[in-house]
Formats: structure tokens, C-alpha cells, sequence
């Protein structure tokens, strides 16, 4: 029996005090689809990391096709034939194709790049695999879908026959998807061992031999998919969180009031200046939660900026409490009683150098003055009142924000916005990354917001916490809402709006 | 405004500077002081002289022995005392003018400039409105100055705010720009060049009642004028607005953190303007404090050998940007150019002219040594992150550190 | 070229403001120029003004290029023109006799070539250098200094080299081991350098300076006098003129064309990426930000041994920082650098000449020396299409765990 192609033992991996892998285990065989599944944080990207030579493990062993070895660097992953395509794409922008293909191992003719040899080489791979792609176009003017599979070719190009992909799909639209999906098949035919990570149940399902569960740095277990009886995703789902389903919200029935939040046809470019929000309208009434579902990367982001006054609208109109917002500024809106928990709380939410004190006084800091000047003490009281009411726990006013856990700094957040005391509230995925506690205080709280008459706009990527918290489901597909659901249906039903089929026009017309 | 900062995603390089520098206290700045001395006196030492002598000639020239009352001669003392303060006053500005900027994110290289149109404006000023009362001339000639400053660094923040163009590049293009208006200016046949003297690249003098009052020492000898006085006036401004103001919070918070900053609702293109003009006000009143205090007049010279705004930059990092820390690092550097001057090394000791260059390599040290110190700070942090233990204290990676390299 | 040109007019009034606009720039400039010389400011300033106005119109009707191309040209052709508007007639005639203008120029622009080019190689590896300066200080005293001892100005340029890649390591070992703030460390090896070459310069040549037998680098005489003004401009240059400008070739080939070059721009690009593909980043920015301090170094050599024949106290006045302003301006390009250093230094020679011949009048001229910050400040803020710097450019790197 051949051994197989990598075999990781005991890997432990510490940042700090957090065990990103803890003494995980794994096997990838040879010519295997290998899902490498768990929820965010649960470590896969660091293990992966490890086996590509971008991380030092504290302790475990690898062996690769049987021989135990030490990965010091990704040139010695990648002597030992091991590929990887990164999460964030590891690629020069301003390069061409083939220059990024071949980075690292570049033909040369005397002292001199020969470039025509790497376009042809490139050329010649990309056939081979099925992978087309324009060798010689720049990689900042191709699309995200054509940009991985640069970063595939670039590993087949080094001879990998062990490729390991981090979220590939996380960026990638439904056709994107299925074409990689192809092309995985074909290359795994081909006798290339893959490691697909992902946290998305029915991808894995669909595409992988066998799949791995790793839950907060521990490997769960090892279960056969392509076998006789596969596991269904409820059992998937269950060994990925450790817990049967999600405590769902006690909430009342709602109690719709006028709408305060309204939004018409309002239309928003990316940063790239492509179309993002195309005539995008709808309303939230007082006392509803209206959650907003899609596929990551359809037009999400730029729908709250646009909405929050974040990002300039190129058409349409926002109003908050009947007051027009469009395009005053971020501090007009919020004036005007829009509160926003941010998607990045680290990035956006936060000053994460600020104390907490200073945080909590962000939006609002010019009530906090006398005779002018900001009152340090004022300031400090009413955060400790915060602090106490919303149980943020790990340091107290005066602490930095840096230094609170993930969950706390969300509470902070969630804090100084309800604070405030707005009446539109966006809370744009408020409790990504957070802990089961954390998921569960902020849900609750939500519901409470809504109980008290605010509008609250949701957006969501977990399909079961915009199925358990709203009152109205709204579907967005590449930058248009497709239509509106309760939340009683199905995960079928959303699913099939999510990715652009069916049911869109006649839910529309309920929506408007 | 939306105002597109496109570094923001990669945290601009002065806000991780100074996310490093808010640590570690005084602690840090001394042991830097006393390196950037010890290397300086390796230099004097491979070139056959003794240091300590060299050192402790170079301290009696400051003046700061007259702080110590049983040493030699007091009147000595006390003229290089004033003449030190007199240097203290402009670099105290210059070092708020540089520190302001970093509070908010901003590296402002382009003090020197900023006080260069500070000394062209008082200069022109105090040669002019020659009838206004002593009292109203001062003030506004100083007033002058500073706006004269605010507007240049205005420039680098409007274009740091409206097309993203960052502030290191344009103020050192506005340092020169600057010197060469100057050079122009008093030039021979220049607009502003004396009237009385048409062969000499040199502005006007001023009127006698544009000058600043000097209240300790010989008024006809470069006695101490009051500009120190208006320097720590100034830093303690610069800790209220810092601290205490609106103005100073935003600044902090963008200095911080841009994206969190706008989305909070703030301002941050207007912020970066206001902030740059802010510290324009500091480097403009320093120039006017040399010219009113000391100068009266400004020639070409004067303006291409001048480095109080450069040396703002030494003075910021090593105070740490705070206002206390500023004074005082304004102090040793004044002193140091005043130890090492012609005027007061004796030749028999160690050459001036050896001196100065001294100074100014063991400034250049300083100056290298915070930016390392930078390191033993983050170490330091680090060990105390992994101290503490727990799940709280050692904190996730922010986005601006992982994401510092990935696109 | 003109039928596009024409086409493009008829296409769009942007566009047609856009070329009216460089049109009047170039105007400006040449009313005040023998054959015409005319002697009034008011023409030059109101064609002037009109290029601007043009520009500007061109700019808000969407033609950023042709826009900022007539402001260029209106600044440049105002600001020239009233120089020479302020000139004597018989000295401008004798002031723009061009081979000697053009020899000037190329004098002028070859130290400034040398430094950018050093401060392109560290900037494409994302090391932002504005120690240049430092670096251009270093290579001016120590190629004197070497010079003068070992009696061999090839001597002389070897030891200043090495002394500028010695400040340029020390700026690696803070920049990329100690992580330091580049600008910061920058700033100090600015000062560290003034310093050093002074003392050792008051410490080694005391009040009598360098010596006058200094050993000098040659000048190379070609027989070209007869071919006019280029033949003029080119007949007497120094052997380190030649050099600049064949290593903006070699330069150019090494970034563009070769394997290490391209590792090199990957590194400066996505230091991560190209560590994924095995490349050492460390080790590239190391080399990358030494060979930049050789090559400032090589610039200040030019300033001692080649041009002045002698060293003073900070005699690069500056000079690192129109090198880093010409590489912003030449957008990280050799030959774009090329073209910025050429011309900043042929507004470095009118400055020189024109005061010279039109006494009474000199100062005008040193408004011209302001003009390499002023056209960078003009670039950087994007009037003229944006200069953007690589990627990774002064963002220290640092391997995870
Ligand atoms: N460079 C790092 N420094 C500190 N902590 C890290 C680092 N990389 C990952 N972590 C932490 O390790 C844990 C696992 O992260 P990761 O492997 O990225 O998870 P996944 O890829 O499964 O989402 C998380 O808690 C994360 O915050
Ligand atoms: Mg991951």
C-alpha cells in the first residue's frame, strides 16, 4: 500500500496564549479531494500554512509520501511538491500572467528574462488543465476567478502533486465555483492530491472524498464522503460547531410600526468603479429586523457604505426617520439617527489604540464637552454606566480597546451605537467571529432593539442567523435585491435565490 | 468629504510609528540619549581626543552649569544659558509642529519650510507698519507668521485630502520650495532685499518695536527674549488641543485609525488639512521667534543654512510627541548647539568646527536610535502581552499588522 | 501626430483647451526667446495665464492627461518666459547658445541621474530611501578623500562607493531587520552623514580644504563640435556623465529584463507573494538598498572628483532630494527619471546662466532652481496622472511566526 501523501501528526501551532492547532492530525492520500472543514478561526489556514512552509509548528510531525521532513520556507514545500493557493491571492498586481506564473523559476535566455518562453509555458499548462487564462494580460485587470487560477497554474507550474487551497470559493461567483470544481476533478484524476478547505457545507459535500473537521484547533474527525453513506450536512454541521443546531432567539411576534428607514433605487460602484448596488430599494420599519442574504461579495458591502453614507451613491436616494441622508456625510447620517455596527470592528469599528472611554465617546463626542473642552471625566462615568449595562468584561474605561477579546470588542461597539440611541440601526455580520456567548448576547440584543421600535437593517452571510433573527428576508444577487422571503423558508429556497434562479420577480413586487 | 486615502488599508507608516512610540515612557528617550553620546564620543576618540574633556567643555558652553550654583562663573554661565534658551524656543515649536502631524497620522518632514515662510512673513511684517504701538506690531507679526506656516502645510494637507498625495513627498518638495522663494526674495534685486544696502542678499531690518522684549540678560546683547515663554505656551496649547479638544480627539482617532475614524462620521480629508495647518502655526510662530527675537533682519544665508525645522523632526521623535517630552528634547538640542558653537568651545579643547559636526551626528544617532528603539518597544510589548497571559491581553492581530503586507 | 491631434480637437472642447493651453504654454516662452524677444511681462504672463485657464478647462471636461499637460506647459513656459523676459537681449542670446546650455544641463542632471537611480533600485525592492542625500554626501567626501590618499581617482570612486553602501547597509539593517520607520531612519542617516563627512572633512583638511592636485575623473573629448548645438553639448563631458547615462540602459535591462529584477519588483509589490514563490525578501531588499547607496554615491563622486574637483561641507545642498523628487516625477522609471533629471537640470543651468549675462536681473533665475519641487508636487498630487510608487514601498516586512 502506498503511504500517503501527507500525513501531519500532533501539529501544535500558539500565537501567544491562543492555540490556533492543537495537536491536530490529518492525512491527505494521494489522489484525493480532502475537504479541510470548520468554522472561522477554527485554525485550517494556519495548518495549511504550516504544511506550505509559511509557519513554523511548535511541535508535530509531517511526512510527506512516507519521509518525515522539517518545511523551513515554501521553497522547500515546494522542492517536496506541495502547492498552495492562498485565501488572499498571493500575486503582483501589476505583472503579467506569465510573469506571476512563473515568479520563482523564471526561464532565462543568457542573462535575460525570456519571456516568450514563459508565455509559451504558460500557455502549454493552462491547456493541458483546462485553466484558460490570457498569458500575457495584467493581473489587475482580470477577474478574481481568472486571478486564482494564475495561482493554481503557478503551483502546477512548479510540479505540485499535492495542491492545497485555502477558501478558494469565499470570492468566487456560482459559475466561477463550478468551473473550479471541474477543474479540481480533472487535476485529482490526474493524481494531484488536493486539500480543499472551506466552512461551506454543501461544497464540501459536493466535492470532496473525504472531509476533516477541525474545531478550535483540535481535529474532530475524519469522516468518508464519496463513500456508501455519506454524512448529511446536519451531521457536518454538528461535528463542525460541536452542538446540535443554533440556540434560536426567543423572540415575539413583530410588531411592524412605519417604516424609518428607506431606501430607492440607489445604485453604488466598488472600489474598482464597477456596479455593485444596481436600483437597489427597500424599507425597514420600526420594531422590524429585515436581514439582507446573499453570497459573499454581491454587493453587500457596498450597500451598507452606501446606505451609512460611507460610500458616495452614483443614483438613488436613502432616508432615515423621513430626513434624506443621501450623500451628506457619514456624521449627517448618524445625526440624523442611524446607527451602524461595522462588518471589520477591528478596522472600522473600533480605534483599537483608544481606551474604551475614548471609544464609546466616538460618535458623540461633541455632547461630552464643557465650555468646550472634551470632560475626561464625564466621559469616563458614562462609560463605566456602558460598560456595566452591555457586561463588556475584560478591562475597565480606561483599558485599550486592543486589548479586549473579539466578543467584548463587539459589545463596545454594539454599546456606543445603541447608546446613541438611533433609530435605524445596520449591523453589518455583528457577530462574525464571535464565540457561542457572544453570538448569543448579541443576537438577543438585536431582538430587544427591535422589541424597543428601532428598524434594524441585517446583513448576513450565516444563513441561520438571518433565517433566526429576521422578520423579513431580502435576497441580493450581483448587486440587485432578487426577492424577499419569510423566515420560515427553506435553506433550499434562499439557496436557489442566493446563486440567481427563480422566484425573483414576483417577489419583488412584494418587496417595493 | 470622502477623501480617498489609499494607504489606509496598509495603516499609513506614521501611524504604525506612532502606535510604537506611545509606549515605554521616559525610560526609552533617556537610554537613547545616552548611546547617540556614547557613539559620538567613540567618534571623538578615533580621531585622538579625549571625549569626557570634549563633553564636559561642551556642557560649560550650554549654560546649563549655571543650574548648578557653586560652579565658576555665573555671568558666563548665565549668557550661555539665555543663548541656549534662545535656540530652545523655535525647536520647542518645531518639535509640536512635527508631533501634532504624528498624532493624527501624518509625518510632517516639512516643518524647516513651514518656518521658512514664518521667517519670511515676520520679517516682512516687522520691517513694515512701521507706526503700529511695539505691543500690537509683535503680536502681529507672530500672528502673520503662523498663518504664513498654517498655509504652507495647508498645501500638503489639502493634497493629502483631496488626490491621496502623501505628506512626506510633498513637504520636503515644499521645504525647497520655500528656500529658493526665500533666496528669491532677498536676493540680490530680489522684491524684498534691503533698500539701504543694494549688494547684500539680505531682507530689511526690522522696526524697532517689532521686536520681541528680552527680559533676562543684556538687551543689546542677545539677552533671553520672551519667545521661550510663548514656545511652552504653545506646548501647553498643544496638550489641551490634543487632549482636550475636539479637534485634538479626531486627530487621534484618524491618527489612529482612519477607517474607524470615518466611519464614526469623522472628517478625515478635513482633518488632515486642519491637522497640517495646525502644525504650520507652531513651525511659522518658530520663525517668527528667531526673526523678532534675535535675527531682525534675514538673508539669503540665513534661510539655506537653517535646519530648526529639520531638526523638529529629531526633536518630535525623540519627546515622543508628546508636549513635555518635546521641551525638553527642544532643551538638549538647543544646548547642544549652543555648547558647540564658535563663540563658546574653545579651540584649545576641541575644534568648533568639529563640534558642530558632532552635534549633528550625534542628532543623526538620536534620531536613528528612536526608530530602532521603535523595536525594544514592540519587544517590550510583547513580552508584557505574554505576561499578562490569558485570552485578553494577548490580543488577535489587528487588520492593520497582517494586513500591512497582504494587498 | 498633428492629425490625431486634430481629430482629438474636433472630438472633444477638452481636448481642444487641452492643446490650446500647451500651445500657449510653448507661446510663452518663445515670444521672450531671440528671434522674437519680446521684452514684455504682460504677454508672457497672459499667455501664461491662458494655458492655465486652458488646463484647467481641459482638466474639469475629463482630460486629465492633456489638462495637466497644458498646466505643465503654462507654468513652465510663464515662469521661463519672465526669466527670460527680465533678461538682457544680448546676454539671452549668448545665455541660450545651446550646445553650452546643453553640456550645462547634462552636468548638471548627472549626479541627479546617479541618485535616482539608486533610490529606484531601493524604492522597487519597497524600501523608501530619502537618505539619498546622506548617501550622495558619503560618496562625495569619501571619493575625495580616497582620491587624494591612494592618489587614483578610479581609487577615489571605488572607496566613495563603498562608503555610501556602507551608510546604505546600515540603512537596511534598520529599515529591514529592525523594521524601523524607513522615513525616520532616513531622516537620521541624512544628519549621521552631514555630520561624519564634516567632521572627517574639518578633522583630515582642516582650514585649507581638499588639496588642488586632487586626482580628478577625466573628461572624454570627442570631435563633435561641428555638429551643432548636440555636438556642442557633448564634445567636453566627463567620463562620469557617459557612465549615468549608460547605466540608465544597464539599469533599466536589470529591472525589466532579467530574473533578478524581476524578483525585485516582486518584492516591492507583494513581499508576500514573492516569499510564497521562494524568493527572500530580506535578502533582495538588502542587496537592493545597498547597490542604491553605491549608485548615490557614484553621484556624489561626480559632485567632488569629477565636477568641483574639490569637497566642501554639505556641497550636495539638497541634490538627494531633486534625485528623489525626479524619480517620483519619472514615476520609478529609469528612463522617465531620465527625463525628469534632464530636465530639472536644464532649469538648473538657465538658473545658472541667466544671471550671469543680465546683471541687475539675477535673482528671476533662481526661481527656476525651485522648479524640480514644484513639477514633483505638481505630479504627486495627480494632475498629471498619478506617480504611484510600488506597492510594498516602505512597508517593512515581517515573516509570521
Ligand atoms: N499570525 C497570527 N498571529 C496571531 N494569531 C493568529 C495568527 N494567525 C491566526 N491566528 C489566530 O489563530 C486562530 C486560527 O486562525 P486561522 O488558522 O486563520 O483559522 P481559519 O483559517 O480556520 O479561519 C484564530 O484565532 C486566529 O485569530
Ligand atoms: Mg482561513
Amino acid at each position: 500500500m502506498t503511504p500517503p501523501a501527507l500525513q501531519l501528526s500532533a501539529i501544535t501551532k500558539r500565537f501567544g496564549a491562543v492555540a490556533a492547532n492543537d495537536g491536530v492530525d490529518f492525512e491527505l492520500r494521494r489522489g484525493e479531494i480532502h475537504a479541510l472543514l470548520g468554522e472561522n478561526g477554527a485554525g485550517k489556514s494556519t495548518l495549511m500554512n504550516i504544511v506550505y512552509g509559511m509557519l513554523t509548528p511548535d511541535a508535530g510531525e509531517i511526512r510527506v509520501g512516507g519521509e518525515p521532513v522539517t518545511i523551513g520556507s515554501p521553497r522547500q514545500a515546494m522542492k517536496l511538491g506541495i502547492g498552495m493557493v492562498f485565501q488572499h491571492f498571493m500575486l503582483v498586481d501589476v505583472m503579467t500572467v506569465a510573469e506571476n506564473v512563473v515568479l520563482g523559476a523564471e526561464p532565462t535566455k543568457g542573462a535575460l528574462l525570456d519571456s516568450r518562453a514563459a508565455v509559451a509555458r504558460v500557455r502549454e499548462l493552462a491547456g493541458r488543465h483546462g485553466l484558460s487564462v490570457d498569458p500575457d494580460a495584467v493581473v489587475e485587470d482580470i477577474t478574481v476567478g481568472q486571478q486564482q487560477r494564475v495561482e493554481i497554474l503557478r503551483a502546477l507550474d512548479r510540479g505540485a502533486d499535492i495542491l492545497v487551497l485555502d477558501e478558494p470559493t469565499a470570492v468566487l461567483t456560482a459559475q466561477e465555483t463550478a468551473e473550479l470544481m471541474t477543474v479540481l476533478r480533472g487535476l485529482r484524476d490526474k493524481g494531484t492530491s488536493i486539500v480543499f478547505i472551506s466552512h461551506k457545507l454543501s461544497e464540501v459535500r459536493a466535492i470532496a472524498d473525504r472531509v476533516t473537521v477541525l474545531r478550535r484547533g483540535r481535529t474532530v474527525g475524519t469522516v468518508e464522503v464519496a463513500g456508501p453513506n455519506p454524512p448529511d450536512e446536519a451531521e457536518l454541521a454538528r461535528l463542525m460547531v460541536g452542538r446540535d443546531v443554533l440556540l434560536r432567539v426567543e423572540k415575539a411576534a413583530c410588531r411592524p410600526a412605519a417604516p424609518l428607514l428607506d431606501v430607492r433605487d440607489l445604485e453604488a460602484d466598488d472600489d474598482r468603479g464597477l456596479r455593485a448596488v444596481d436600483g437597489v430599494s427597500f424599507d425597514v420599519r420600526g420594531g422590524e429586523i429585515v436581514a439582507i442574504a446573499g453570497v459573499d461579495g454581491n454587493g453587500q458591502r457596498e450597500l451598507v457604505e452606501a446606505v451609512c453614507d460611507l460610500r458616495a451613491p452614483v443614483a438613488g436616494k436613502v432616508t432615515v426617520g423621513g430626513k434624506d441622508v443621501t450623500g451628506r456625510g457619514a456624521r449627517h447620517a448618524r445625526d440624523c439617527g442611524l446607527g451602524h455596527i461595522a462588518e471589520d470592528r477591528q478596522r472600522s469599528g473600533l480605534v483599537l489604540d483608544f481606551t474604551l472611554s475614548e471609544n464609546l465617546a466616538l460618535r458623540d463626542v461633541d455632547r461630552r464637552t464643557r465650555f468646550g473642552l472634551l470632560s475626561p471625566r464625564r466621559m469616563l462615568a458614562r462609560a463605566t454606566d456602558l460598560l456595566a449595562e452591555f457586561d463588556v468584561r475584560g478591562g475597565g474605561p480606561q483599558a485599550a480597546a486592543r486589548s479586549l477579546s473579539g466578543g467584548n470588542q463587539q459589545k463596545v461597539v454594539i454599546a456606543r451605537e445603541i447608546a446613541a440611541g438611533p433609530r435605524v440601526l445596520v449591523a453589518a455580520q455583528p457577530t462574525r467571529g464571535l464565540d457561542v456567548g457572544a453570538i448569543e448576547f448579541v443576537h438577543r440584543r438585536l431582538v430587544a432593539e427591535r422589541d424597543a421600535g428601532r428598524a434594524i437593517l441585517l446583513l448576513s452571510l450565516e444563513l441561520d442567523e438571518v433565517r433566526n433573527l429576521a422578520d423579513r428576508i431580502l435576497v441580493i444577487f450581483e448587486g440587485r435585491i432578487v426577492g424577499e422571503l419569510p423566515p420560515t423558508a427553506t435553506e433550499e429556497q434562499l439557496g436557489l435565490l442566493m446563486l440567481g434562479g427563480g422566484g425573483a420577480t414576483s417577489a419583488r413586487a412584494s418587496a417595493a | 468629504m470622502t477623501a480617498p486615502t489609499p494607504s489606509d488599508h496598509r495603516g499609513p507608516a506614521a501611524t504604525r510609528l506612532l502606535r510604537h512610540l506611545s509606549v515605554g515612557g521616559a525610560v526609552a528617550p533617556l537610554i537613547t540619549t545616552i548611546v547617540a553620546f556614547f557613539v559620538g564620543g567613540l567618534v571623538v576618540l578615533a580621531t585622538g581626543k579625549d571625549p569626557l574633556t570634549t563633553y564636559k567643555a561642551i556642557f560649560d558652553g550650554t549654560g546649563l552649569n549655571w543650574l548648578l550654583p557653586w560652579s565658576g562663573d555665573r555671568a558666563l554661565a548665565a549668557t550661555n544659558l539665555q543663548q541656549t534658551l534662545i535656540n530652545t524656543g523655535p525647536l520647542i515649536l518645531c518639535g509640536l509642529a512635527v508631533a501634532y502631524a504624528f498624532r493624527a497620522g501624518l509625518f510632517n518632514i516639512g516643518a524647516q519650510g513651514q518656518y521658512t515662510m514664518g521667517t519670511i512673513a515676520a520679517v516682512y511684517a516687522g520691517s513694515s507698519w512701521a507706526g503700529l504701538p511695539g505691543w500690537l506690531h509683535v503680536v502681529l507679526a507672530m500672528a502673520v507668521a503662523a498663518l504664513a506656516g498654517a498655509a504652507w502645510a495647508g498645501i500638503a494637507g489639502a493634497l493629502r485630502a483631496s488626490t491621496g498625495a502623501n505628506e512626506v513627498i510633498t513637504t520636503i518638495m515644499l521645504n525647497y520650495t520655500a528656500l529658493w522663494i526665500g533666496v528669491y526674495l532677498f536676493g540680490l534685486g530680489g522684491p524684498l532685499q534691503a533698500n539701504d544696502q543694494p549688494d547684500v542678499p539680505v531682507s530689511n531690518d526690522i522696526v524697532g518695536g517689532a521686536k520681541l522684549p528680552v527680559f533676562w540678560g543684556d538687551k543689546d546683547l542677545q539677552g533671553l527674549h520672551v519667545g521661550i515663554f510663548v514656545a511652552v505656551l504653545a506646548a501647553g496649547i498643544f496638550w489641551v488641543v490634543l487632549n482636550r479638544s475636539r479637534l485634538g480627539y479626531e486627530a487621534r482617532a484618524v491618527g489612529f485609525s482612519p477607517p474607524a475614524a470615518r466611519s464614526a462620521g469623522i472628517g478625515v480629508g478635513r482633518t488632515y488639512v486642519v491637522t497640517m495647518a495646525i502644525c504650520g502655526l507652531f513651525a511659522g510662530l518658530a520663525g517668527s521667534l528667531d526673526i523678532l527675537g534675535w535675527q531682525f533682519h534675514l538673508a539669503t544665508n540665513d534661510i539655506s543654512a537653517s535646519q530648526v525645522g529639520f531638526l523638529g523632526i529629531a526633536v518630535a521623535l525623540l519627546g515622543r510627541n508628546t508636549a513635555i517630552g518635546t521641551c525638553f528634547a527642544a532643551l538638549l538640542f538647543g544646548a547642544l548647539s549652543q555648547g558647540t558653537s564658535v563663540r563658546n568651545l574653545d579651540p584649545a579643547v576641541f575644534q568648533p568646527e568639529l563640534a558642530q559636526n558632532l552635534t549633528t551626528v550625534i542628532q543623526g544617532l538620536v534620531v536613528l536610535l528612536v526608530s530602532a528603539d521603535v523595536l525594544l518597544a514592540s519587544v517590550w510589548r510583547r513580552r508584557r502581552a505574554r505576561a499578562g497571559g490569558g485570552g485578553a491581553a494577548a490580543a488577535p492581530p489587528t487588520p492593520t499588522t497582517l494586513g500591512s503586507v497582504s494587498p | 501626430m498633428s492629425a490625431r491631434a486634430a481629430s482629438a480637437a474636433c472630438a472633444a472642447p477638452a481636448a481642444t483647451a487641452g492643446w490650446a493651453g500647451i500651445l500657449a504654454g510653448v507661446l510663452a516662452l518663445f515670444v521672450a526667446l531671440p528671434p522674437l524677444t519680446v521684452r514684455s511681462d504682460a504677454l508672457v504672463v497672459v499667455l501664461g495665464a491662458l494655458a492655465l485657464a486652458a488646463g484647467a478647462a481641459a482638466l474639469r471636461g475629463g482630460e486629465r492627461k492633456l489638462g495637466g499637460a497644458a498646466i505643465l506647459a503654462g507654468l513652465l513656459g510663464a515662469g521661463l518666459g519672465y526669466g527670460a523676459a527680465h533678461t538682457a537681449t544680448g546676454g539671452l542670446e549668448a545665455a541660450v547658445s545651446w550646445g553650452a546650455l546643453g553640456g550645462a544641463t547634462l552636468r548638471f542632471a548627472c549626479p541627479l541621474i546617479f541618485a535616482a537611480l539608486g533610490g529606484l533600485v531601493s524604492e522597487r525592492s519597497g524600501v523608501v530611501n530619502i537618505a539619498l542625500e546622506g548617501m550622495m554626501l558619503m560618496g562625495a567626501f569619501f571619493a575625495a578623500y580616497g582620491a587624494d590618499k591612494t592618489g587614483s581617482w578610479v581609487l577615489g570612486i571605488l572607496i566613495g562607493m563603498l562608503a555610501g553602501a556602507a551608510l546604505a547597509a546600515v540603512h537596511a539593517v534598520f529599515a529591514i531587520s529592525v523594521r524601523s520607520d524607513q522615513i525616520v531612519s532616513g531622516t537620521a542617516l541624512n544628519f549621521v552623514a552631514l555630520g561624519l563627512t564634516g567632521y572627517m572633512y574639518v578633522d583630515v583638511y582642516g582650514a585649507d580644504g581638499t588639496p588642488n592636485d586632487l586626482p580628478q575623473v577625466p573628461e572624454v573629448h570627442l570631435p563633435t563640435s561641428s555638429l551643432g548645438f548636440a555636438g556642442n553639448s557633448i564634445d567636453d563631458q566627463n567620463l562620469l556623465v557617459w557612465v549615468s547615462l549608460v547605466m540608465v540602459v544597464a539599469v533599466w535591462v536589470f529591472v525589466f529584463r532579467t530574473r533578478a529584477g524581476l524578483r525585485m519588483r516582486s518584492v516591492g509589490e507583494n513581499p508576500r507573494a514573492a516569499e510564497t514563490v521562494g524568493i527572500s525578501v530580506q535578502r533582495t531588499r538588502y542587496l537592493a538598498v545597498i547597490a542604491s547607496g553605491a549608485l548615490a554615491a557614484l553621484g556624489g563622486a561626480f559632485l567632488s572628483i569629477g565636477s568641483v574637483h574639490s569637497f566642501t561641507q554639505n556641497m550636495t545642498a539638497g541634490k538627494g532630494f531633486i534625485a528623489l523628487a525626479a524619480l517620483i516625477f519619472g514615476r520609478w522609471r529609469p528612463f522617465g527619471l531620465l527625463a525628469a533629471t534632464l530636465l530639472f537640470g536644464f532649469s538648473s543651468a538657465l538658473a545658472q546662466r541667466l544671471p550671469q549675462l543680465t546683471p541687475g536681473a539675477e535673482n528671476v533665475a533662481t526661481l527656476l532652481q525651485a522648479l524640480p519641487y514644484v513639477l514633483t508636487l505638481v505630479a504627486v498630487a495627480g494632475v498629471i496622472g498619478r506617480s504611484i510608487p510600488p506597492k510594498a514601498d516602505g512597508v517593512p516586512y515581517k515573516r509570521e511566526g
